[in-house]
């Protein structure tokens, strides 16, 4: 693990909104041409020509977030794993569509699983399963941070969204861990959709700041 | 007009977040295409999101991979955003989706007139489910939830429509995608029923039945779509008539069998 747990990082190496999913232990040494090495940017652009190989170097990077993220959010890995295909099959089909200019690879495939898995669970049938089993606020944050793999990054996260208000932890928590809208938010916590409104945003962007996402 | 603006620029953060209905979705991003500031902002925000992806993950079940690249293996692409003004529908990957299902794959050509037939179906149903689901917020941001993955249902490329007669009187409107794991439903000239009553679909497998949903009251002798999620290969589905809040099993004789 050499440096790599601590929280505030090394910041020489550090790319801005791409410190995660390529810093890897025991991966840092020699620069090797191979797939594992290129840019994920790069990947997908090979993936948007029909690249499989370039495929596989790309799941290898994205679907744990992926399928964390869904999980997260469904509740229930049966479902995460059938939507985590969906996801990455989109990745697939739509690679040619990415427009780096647009935002970071990473941000691109967290905004397909995350719809998708918000797609799901907005279903009605899903809606139904989840009533028994509705996050209550606190929680959603504490199981994360048990099931990260990712620890630099969760430590970083958590301790980011340590230093929020309250109400702008829970909220951004609910949304994006729960999936839940903004009203539906407001709802559980409440307070006034404009409140809600605003706590999501000012606490994004302390977020933001936060982790140095420039 | 400041105050609205204001007000709209707030959806920035809820938009980072998905946590929009759609409704207030497509008003931010009629707002966003104005405003390169705003732009930049959801940007900043949605990689902020991102990070907290990265920070929930947890590695897949091995066969998961295997799964995915075999499926990759025969599963056409998309050529690049076209230039133009569907262009801005590669800038979000959900609209990417549609814009993609519309122009893309064999199976998304014959998909248009599904999509067309459906929508005018349902256009009036809808319509007056509108109205109804106004009562509360959180009916509404269920409907808005149904009417997202209505379209994604509905624009799959691998959508099929079928349509059924109903024992009684009455015809069904089903459309499956199983990539999207759901069905749309909607019924025309359903007989009215005794008030406390309603009709409920069910998904039949061989494990079980499970209720789908219950079918919203007519208007104009229609049924405003439903959706139905988790269908699986081999699933019938099934209409029966039930007390109005909906039975745990269907406790009537099936008015509708439809095998997906």
């Amino acid at each position: 693990m050499k440096n790599v747990g601590m929280t505030d990082g090394p910041t020489g190496h550090r790319v801005p909104g791409h410190s995660w999913g390529r810093a890897r232990p025991g991966e840092s040494a020699p620069a090797r041409p191979g797939p594992a090495e290129t840019d994920l940017g790069t990947l997908l652009n090979r993936v948007g020509r029909g690249d499989e190989e370039a495929f596989g170097a790309v799941y290898e990077r994205v679907a744990a977030t992926a399928f964390g993220l869904v999980q997260r959010v469904l509740r229930d890995p049966a479902q995460a794993e059938e939507v985590t295909q969906e996801v990455m099959l989109d990745v697939w089909r739509t690679a040619a569509r990415f427009e780096p200019d647009r935002g970071s690879p990473q941000a691109w495939v967290a905004t397909i699983a995350h719809r998708r898995a918000v797609d799901r669970v907005r279903s009605v049938q899903a809606a139904a399963r989840r009533d028994d089993q509705a996050a209550r606020p606190g929680e959603a944050y504490d199981d994360v941070a048990e099931a990260v793999e990712a620890r630099l990054e969760r430590e970083r996260v958590r301790r980011c969204l340590g230093s929020l208000t309250e109400l702008q932890r829970e909220s951004i928590v609910l949304a994006y861990y729960g999936g839940y809208t903004y009203r539906e938010v407001a709802g559980l916590l409440g307070i006034a959709l404009g409140t809600t409104k605003t706590r999501m945003r000012d606490g994004l962007i302390r977020l933001r700041d936060c982790l140095g996402v420039t | 007009m400041a105050s609205r603006r204001a007000d709209l620029h707030t959806l920035a953060g809820p938009f980072a977040l998905n946590a929009l209905p759609p409704g207030d979705r497509a008003r931010f991003e009629r707002h966003l295409a104005a405003c390169d500031a705003c732009e930049q902002e959801v940007r900043g925000l949605q990689e902020t999101a991102a990070r907290m992806a990265a920070a929930a993950a947890v590695p897949p079940p091995g066969r998961l991979r295997d799964r995915v690249l075999a499926e990759a293996a025969r599963t056409r692409q998309l050529p690049p955003a076209p230039a133009g003004p569907e262009a801005a529908g590669a800038r979000w990957p959900w609209r990417a989706r549609r814009v993609a299902a519309r122009r893309g794959s064999p199976g998304a050509r014959w998909l248009r007139p599904v999509a067309l037939v459906l929508s005018a179906a349902f256009a009036a149903a809808a319509v007056a489910f509108g109205f109804v689901a106004l009562d509360t917020q959180h009916t509404l941001s269920q409907a808005q939830a149904r009417d997202h993955m209505l379209a994604a249902v509905l624009t799959a490329p691998d959508a099929k429509m079928m349509s059924a007669p109903v024992t009684g009187g009455g015809t069904a409107t089903v459309v499956m995608s199983h990539r999207e794991h759901a069905l749309a439903f909607s019924s025309a000239g359903l007989p009215g029923l005794p008030a406390g009553q309603g009709y409920e679909l069910w998904l039949m497998g061989p494990s079980g039945g499970r209720p789908a949903a219950m079918l919203p009251h007519p208007a104009h002798g229609m049924t405003s779509p439903v959706i139905a999620t988790g269908i699986r290969t081999g699933d019938t589905v099934e209409l029966t008539v039930e007390p109005d809040g909906g039975a745990p099993h269907p406790t009537t004789a099936p008015i509708l069998r439809l095998s997906i």
